[in-house]
């Protein structure tokens, strides 16, 4: 997935928060590290289609740009910071919807489920709503809405932000055998598969085959402007 | 399962339970629409009733009737009470029915239900167009709708008492009263006709003559040069209030649906502009999943032309139960409209434009690219 001399910023009054960005993400975990406001998040939305670069493009591995419907439905996934589940929906009918939007067969979909939840340790919570889970199997369940899709490209936002270690643990397993899936995985998985976490959570960097340090493309004042 | 299943169903479920939680929300836009659609039905049908009475008085009087009519008073140079004066108005007779009689000042009492009759003497040249109403027993006519005919009726005129026999009077003579009246040979009541009468001309054109508003404009013309005021009567002032009429109810119409429209558009929008806010997250993380962006719209528009139809249908069928004892009540007939679905087609193809309108906003706001709205 190629990021050539990307630009974006909000509003055109604003600076920069992404300038001139130029990056080739390869199949495997990339973990986008660095400060608060630095461009992390915009970064995966801009990696997502679901903003715009105003200068430079992105290319997702279909060789589409990635606001092209066929990627966003079945290619990518996406979890959110927060408020990633649909709240009148149950964990499974979640998973369900999600999956179905990527055109999978409902066979599969019923396997891809079971076998997420039962790897994110979900099981239980299927049929319960998302109001009745706790901060981690919320955040789990969103985890496996995503898998549950078999995406190319999978984009986390802080996905382990403020989570205890046991639930990072969990999840940390969950994208290792996403990205790395040993051949008796079942269903089968496609490859390659690229996965990209935007965090600044140390606990994540051991299971990163790239670590992209955000903080070295912003200019000194925006260093300053992020410690004060 | 299909995805536009799942999605349609979790939009339902979404929106059912938003109902059950906030039911301000759906029930102030029923009670909303519902009161204005009442509101401009009932306004378009008073319409609509007016317009009706309006035909039938048209139809009562005739459209090719005219009436002259001039007072005589016994100091009037024209006052023979025995024999006729020179009509004026003879040459009418070319153009169609003209019949010449006199309206006495005085007025007949029935022995049934104190009937107040006009009375009007006709001379015995009138005799042709009158044969169909006369009977054998008597040349007295009492002309009404109301009583069964060839009826046999006391009369009292003052102290005088005279059989008249019930006949349903033509058309054309209609134009002379509104109710029944009675019509008595000339002679037969010479103490009233003491006292004056007004000179009545009932005419009706002929399929060749001029048109009516010729036919007006001489007999104006011959009473100003014989230096009289006849008051005269005819349907085209009917027909210009007709027209008035019908053309304000044009005007009426567009102003309500206009009113109908914006106002729909303005409370549905507003609530959709804050439910569509309330559930933007919502939304954007459905369309980051990919949901057609459409179905979405759809959901918000569907909504809303479901509660503007839900309440307008509810509207129409109070309005379809109350009008008669609201009009009853205020003394106005209740005549079967011609176009019964005129206005509810028209209040329905404004409502349901304001619930489209209502949507734009939403339109508007999923354009709106789902990263910004997740940042």
């Amino acid at each position: 997935m190629q990021c050539q001399k990307v630009s974006f910023r909000y509003r055109p009054e604003r600076p920069w928060v992404i300038e001139k960005f130029q990056h080739t993400f390869r199949p495997g975990i990339t973990l986008v590290k660095g400060a608060s406001g630095c461009g992390k998040s915009t970064l995966l939305r801009l990696l997502a289609g679901f903003l715009e670069p105003q200068q430079g493009s992105v290319l997702t591995p279909l060789g589409l740009a990635p606001v092209d419907t066929h990627f966003q439905r079945c290619a990518l996934a996406f979890v959110f910071q927060q408020l990633n589940l649909l709240p009148r929906a149950t964990v499974m009918r979640n998973l369900e919807l999600a999956a179905s939007l990527a055109e999978l067969p409902s066979t599969r979909i019923a396997a891809n489920s079971a076998h997420w939840l039962r790897v994110l340790g979900l099981d239980a919570c299927a049929e319960r709503l998302p109001e009745s889970l706790s901060g981690g199997q919320q955040q789990r369940a969103a985890i496996a809405r995503a898998l549950v899709r078999e995406p190319l490209v999978l984009l986390l936002d802080e996905p382990t932000s403020g989570l205890d270690d046991l639930n990072t643990r969990v999840i940390v397993r969950a994208l290792q055998a996403f990205a790395t899936p040993p051949p008796e995985t079942e269903p089968p998985l496609p490859a390659p598969r690229i996965c990209v976490i935007s965090s600044h959570d140390a606990r994540l960097e051991p299971i990163a085959d790239e670590i992209l340090d955000f903080n070295r493309f912003l200019p000194l004042e925006r260093h300053l402007e992020a410690l004060v | 399962m299909k995805s536009s299943i799942l999605i349609v169903s979790y939009l339902w479920k979404d929106t059912w339970k938003r109902w059950c939680e906030q039911p301000g929300s759906p029930l102030a836009r029923l009670w909303i629409t519902a009161l204005l659609v009442m509101v401009a039905t009932v306004i378009l049908t008073a319409f609509q009733l007016v317009e009706r009475s309006l035909q039938q008085r048209l139809e009562r009087f005739g459209l090719d009737t005219l009436l002259v009519r001039q007072a005589v008073t016994p100091d009037s140079p024209r006052f023979f009470r025995h024999g006729r004066e020179a009509d004026e108005l003879a040459s009418l007779g070319e153009m169609g029915r003209k019949l010449r009689l006199r309206q006495l000042f005085t007025r007949g009492q029935t022995e049934w239900s104190g009937n107040n009759l006009p009375v009007f003497t006709y001379p015995a040249e009138a005799l042709p167009w009158l044969a169909e109403m006369l009977s054998t027993q008597t040349e007295a006519i009492c002309a009404s709708d109301e009583l069964p005919p060839h009826t046999q009726l006391h009369v009292r005129i003052n102290h005088r008492v005279i059989l008249a026999s019930v006949a349903r009077p033509p058309n054309w003579l209609r134009a002379l009263s509104a109710d029944d009246f009675l019509l008595v040979p000339q002679g037969w009541l010479p103490d009233e006709e003491q006292s004056g009468w007004l000179e009545t001309t009932v005419f009706q054109r002929g399929p060749t003559a001029p048109p009516m508003d010729q036919i007006i404009a001489a007999v104006n013309a011959l009473s100003s040069f014989n230096q009289r005021t006849p008051q005269i009567q005819s349907a085209l002032p009917l027909m210009r209030e007709l027209e008035e009429l019908r053309r304000r109810h044009q005007q009426w119409r567009a102003v309500l649906a206009g009113i109908l429209g914006a106002a729909v558009a303005l409370v549905y929008g507003a609530i959709a502009i804050l439910e569509f806010r309330q559930n933007l997250f919502v939304g954007a993380l459905l369309r980051s999943f990919g949901a057609p962006t459409r179905l979405l719209y759809f959901r918000h528009w569907l909504e809303n032309a479901a509660l503007a139809n839900a309440a307008t249908v509810v509207a129409l069928l109070l309005i379809s139960v109350l009008q008669p004892k609201i009009l009853e009540s205020f003394s106005l007939p209740t005549v079967p409209s011609q176009d019964p679905n005129g206005p509810a087609a028209m209040v329905f193809l404004w409502v349901n434009f304001g619930a489209f309108l209502s949507s734009l906003p939403v339109a508007a706001g999923l354009r709106q690219p789902v990263g910004e709205i997740l940042s």
